[in-house]
Formats: C-alpha cells, sequence, structure tokens
C-alpha cells in the first residue's frame, strides 16, 4: 500500500475533529477530499505531514508507519504539503522561496537542475524571480507553492484546496498543472472546496462529514451521486 | 545557484564592496583622530553594543525574540575573570576555554529554552537573565554582589600590549569584523534561508523538511556564545565587573539598539542602533535618574511610529518618494497626452 491512513482520530484541545477516519491512496492516482468547512479535511493533511500528532490510529507510507514522525522527517521521505492559507513566504523574492523549497537538496548541481525543471514547467516564475513573493498574483503564488513543493521530489503531493480565490481561468490552469505533475508519476491528494474541478481531475474521491468519511468511491460515479451533487455541486 | 547579473547590479556590488572598504578604513584610523580617552572608552564600549545587538538580532532571525541578552554576556566574563584569576591562565588560553565552556551551557540551557518559541521564550529568556545575575550577586567567590575588581588586562601579545584603549580598541574591532564577517555569512547560507522560513512560518518550514527546534537552537547558542566572549573583552578591559553591570536593564538596551537602527537589518541596524543609544544617554548625563523614562519613551515612539527602526524608515520613505516620482512623471505623461 503506497499511502494508507487507518482508523484515525485527532483532537485540537478536547475537541475531537477527526473520529475514525480511514483512507487509501494508491501509486500514481489523484485522489481528492471533499466536504464542507469544518469537515476535517485540512486537520486530515496536516496529520498526514506530521504538523498535527493523531490521539488515535496510523498513517502508513511506503511499508512504514509515519504517524509520530514530525513534519520535517515525513517530507524527507517524500511527501510534500502545499498548505492552504499563507503559502508562500511572502516578504522573500521568489527566487528564495524557491532555494528554501531546495533545502533538502544538499547537492548545488542537483538543487539546480531542480531549478532549471521548475522554470520549464512554470516560466512565468523565472520572469518573476526577483521580485518579492507577496507582490505575484493568486495564481502565481499558488504556482510558487506547488513548485516549491516540487522541489523535495516528492512521490506524494497533497495540495489544500489550491483554486481558492482564484478566477475561473486560473482555475483551468490549475488543473492542467495537477494533471501534469500527476502524469510524471507522482501521486496527488486534492482537498478542495471547488468539487466540480476536484471530481473531474481526480479518480477516486472521499466525502468529509463532521470527521467522517460518509462516502467513497470512484469520483465519476460520485460527480453524479444525487446526495453529493445536491450538497456539494449545487444541485 | 548562479543567476546572470545585469549591470545594475553589478554596480550596485561595487558600490557595496567601496561603501564596505571606506567603513572599515574609517574605523582603523578612528582612534589617531581622537584624542579624549573618555569618547575612546564610549567608542569602545559602542562596538561591544554593537556585537551584543547583533547577538539579538541572531536569535530574532530565528524567529527569537530574547530578554536576556546580557546573560551570556555575564557568563563569558565572570568565566573568563575565574579562569585568569583564580586559575592563573593566560587571556590567550581563557578566550577559548571561555567559548568552549559557555557554548556548551548554551546547548543546554537552549535545548530545554528553545522548545517554544513564542512568547515562552521571550519570558523564560528574561527569567534566565535575572536569575544568571541574582545567582553569581549571591555566590561569594564571585565577589558577591560587590564585584571583582582588578582583572588584569590581557597580556602583551609580541610588541602590542593592550595596556592602552587604542591597542583594546584594536583587539575589539577584529572581534567586531569577525562577528560581521561570519554572521554574514551566515546569513546568506542555507542556514540563514532555513531561519528566515523559521521566522516567516515554522510550521511552513517544517513542511519543507527545515527541523526548526535544531536551527533555533544553533542560532541560540551561536548568539550566546558571542555574547560570551564579547563579555571575555568587557570584564579584561573595564578590569572590574559587578552582576549590577549585567542587570535585566542592559537586555532592554540591546533589545532596544537592534529596534531602533533597524529589525530587519541585521548587522547594521544594531551597529546604528548602539552607537546613538552609547553616546546620547551619556550627553544627557544631566538627567542620569530620568533616562529610563526617556529610555522608555524613546522605544514608544519607536514602535509606535516608525517600527522599521531608523534604517528600515529610511529605505521605505526612500522608496515612496520613488514610487512618487514615477507617479509625477505618469501625471505629466497623461496630462501631455490629454492636452493633444
Amino acid at each position: 500500500m503506497f499511502l494508507e491512513v487507518k482508523d484515525l482520530i485527532v483532537h485540537y484541545g478536547k475537541a475531537e475533529v477527526i473520529k475514525g477516519l480511514s483512507l487509501k491512496v494508491e501509486e500514481k492516482e489523484i485522489v481528492t477530499i471533499i466536504g464542507a468547512n469544518g469537515a476535517g479535511k485540512t486537520t486530515t493533511l496536516r496529520t498526514i505531514s506530521g504538523l498535527k500528532t493523531p490521539s488515535r490510529g496510523e498513517v502508513w507510507f511506503c511499508g512504514g508507519k509515519i504517524s509520530g514522525l514530525k513534519a520535517h522527517k515525513i517530507v524527507r521521505l517524500g511527501i510534500s504539503h502545499v498548505p492552504e492559507g499563507r503559502k508562500i513566504l511572502a516578504p522573500l523574492s521568489v527566487m528564495e522561496n524557491l532555494e528554501i523549497g531546495a533545502y533538502l537538496r544538499k547537492d548545488k548541481k542537483e538543487a539546480v537542475a531542480g531549478f532549471k525543471n521548475i522554470f520549464d514547467h512554470f516560466p512565468i516564475l523565472n520572469e518573476r524571480r526577483k521580485q518579492i513573493a507577496g507582490s505575484l498574483s493568486g495564481g502565481e503564488q499558488q504556482m510558487l507553492a506547488i513548485a516549491r513543493a516540487l522541489l523535495n521530489q516528492p512521490k506524494l503531493i497533497m495540495m489544500d484546496e489550491p483554486s481558492t480565490g482564484l478566477s475561473p481561468l486560473v482555475v483551468e490552469q490549475m488543473g492542467l498543472i495537477i494533471t501534469d505533475i500527476n502524469s510524471r508519476g507522482i501521486s496527488i491528494v486534492l482537498v478542495e472546496q471547488n468539487a466540480r474541478m476536484a471530481l473531474n481531475l481526480a479518480q477516486r474521491a472521499y466525502v468529509l462529514e463532521a470527521g467522517k468519511c460518509v462516502l467513497e468511491g470512484e469520483a465519476s460515479a460520485m460527480a453524479n451521486d444525487q446526495r453529493v451533487k445536491s450538497a456539494y455541486l449545487g444541485g | 545557484m548562479k543567476l546572470p547579473n545585469n549591470g545594475a547590479n553589478h554596480k550596485t556590488n561595487r558600490y557595496k564592496l567601496l561603501a564596505i572598504i571606506i567603513a572599515v578604513a574609517a574605523l582603523v584610523v578612528l582612534p589617531f583622530c581622537i584624542e579624549s580617552g573618555y569618547i575612546k572608552h564610549l567608542i569602545i564600549m559602542a562596538c561591544i553594543g554593537t556585537i551584543l545587538g547583533m547577538t539579538f538580532s541572531m536569535l530574532y532571525s530565528a524567529g527569537l525574540i530574547t530578554l536576556g541578552a546580557a546573560a551570556f554576556y555575564a557568563v563569558g566574563a565572570y568565566t573568563s575573570t575565574v579562569l585568569v584569576m583564580y586559575a592563573g591562565l593566560s587571556f590567550w588560553v581563557a578566550l577559548p576555554l571561555t567559548v568552549m565552556i559557555s557554548a556548551i551551557m548554551a546547548l543546554g540551557f537552549g535545548a530545554l529554552f528553545v522548545r517554544n518559541a513564542g512568547v515562552a521564550f521571550v519570558i523564560i529568556s528574561l527569567i534566565f537573565a535575572q536569575v544568571i545575575v541574582i545567582a553569581i550577586g549571591q555566590a561569594e567567590f564571585l565577589g558577591g554582589w560587590g564585584g571583582i575588581i582588578g582583572i588584569p588586562r590581557p597580556d602583551s601579545l609580541g610588541p602590542v600590549e593592550f595596556a592602552t584603549k587604542h591597542d583594546f580598541y584594536y583587539l575589539i574591532l577584529a572581534f567586531l569584523l569577525l562577528v560581521v564577517v561570519v554572521y554574514t555569512a551566515l546569513y546568506s547560507s542555507r542556514i540563514g534561508r532555513a531561519w528566515r522560513a523559521i521566522k516567516l512560518s515554522p510550521n511552513l518550514a517544517g513542511t519543507l523538511g527545515i527541523n526548526a527546534y535544531r536551527y533555533r537552537l544553533l542560532a541560540y547558542v551561536i548568539g550566546s556564545t558571542t555574547a560570551a566572549v564579547a563579555g571575555c573583552f568587557y570584564a579584561h578591559y573595564f578590569q572590574n565587573i559587578t552582576p549590577g553591570a549585567f542587570s535585566g536593564w542592559l537586555s532592554i538596551y540591546v533589545q532596544l539598539y537592534a529596534v531602533l537602527g533597524g529589525l530587519e537589518f541585521y548587522i547594521l541596524g544594531p551597529a546604528i542602533g548602539a552607537v546613538i543609544m552609547t553616546f546620547v544617554p551619556e550627553y544627557l548625563r544631566v538627567v542620569k535618574e530620568i533616562e529610563p523614562i526617556i529610555t522608555g519613551i524613546l522605544l514608544l515612539i519607536i514602535i509606535l511610529f516608525f517600527p522599521g527602526g531608523i534604517l528600515g524608515t529610511i529605505r521605505n520613505s526612500a522608496n515612496v518618494s520613488f514610487e512618487g516620482f514615477d507617479a509625477r512623471v505618469k501625471k505629466i505623461k497623461a496630462s501631455l497626452t490629454g492636452k493633444r
């Protein structure tokens, strides 16, 4: 099994936020987690990437147990997390953001090759590399966050609401970027409020409600499910 | 990564280098231009203040705000004094030993302290500095509250005797420049980038593979050890030390050096702040009793109206005036095309 979450229970203080969640991600797969605000989507990602320690349950990755490890160890194993909210280091330049992203690449030549690869895929970042990251547009900031996550050569990328606050055109572009990354053999866990886009991109989907998985299955089937339609796709 | 530099950048780099050479040259000839021993003393104290301010900035660069910058300054001063006066070692043997002892101490205490960044660390650092002062004051063999007097000057090094303020100035200047070079190198290295990421967002740094705890500890150890060396120089320069010299006031002053000069300028900020805060209060001697009030008001004014400090304010106003210039050019262009 590539990534497996078993009976996860997570607390914030005394409040139980995740109440026994299990999910699986296969290699080279796009899996989406959809659900309303407060359903526990972000907490799930934070627990997998080690920013939050579960009270019970386990996370396994590539045959090893990773729950309980610190975030900086987990990223070394090949899980990159593109967090929601302030994803970039706003006062620093684009290049400095990327240099920090390449932190794990101790070999300079490798790092330079990594930057070249990034600039091939995101030429706009090359144009803006001296610009202050905070002055980029929303879409460019999101690209920078994704590019930075890619620099660690992950096997799995977890993206937390990459389409939030972006115009429809840029959301479409983001969809292309996600497909492109996946076509390079990188698995993706996509957390989205924009369920329509997420279900279009993903092979499988999990629907969370109040910290529990209420529905799982093929993304295409899910898009036609009456319950999902009425709750997340606006009728 | 080597990036293609355009011409403008080359030019600014050359100007920067020129400015640095002139500044260092000015610092080297400075004592020859000054007659008064009193002013020479103030310059030496400003150099020590600059070093302490830079240690504050070092911790700040890693997201740690210390209110106990004087703690290891005291540790260094007393360690070296004990080694020289009680163990009979030469200053030049005591110095590296002081570095080692204070580094080990910083590692041990830091390992406990930096677990909690944020407010917890601020409070712990403040308490630790106070505890150090009180512990020294209670220790009979360290001279208690009366301190230790008659600390010898450093042994002469060849022809250099360290008997005069002149020689001492060069000793402290050499160390100051060493700190500047090492710190600058650190800030622009992979370590410095990790610090910046941790300061801006510890969680994000974690997801990028950076061990925030270890890097904070590194900053704490480097900063504390530097402060200890400054303390060592101070003890053998001033030749007497009392616990009172390392009180909480000093820690607040050190913080003020960095804030006044400009918090985001890790090297130049403390230098400017320390020079101002060393000379201005000296010339306000007449009002020594109300000096803390003036210092407090000054701190309030900076925080409320000039949060970027002197350098930050200069940089911002320079940007604004450039923007203003661009806007005016646009306006004129618009009015010209409008007339047509």
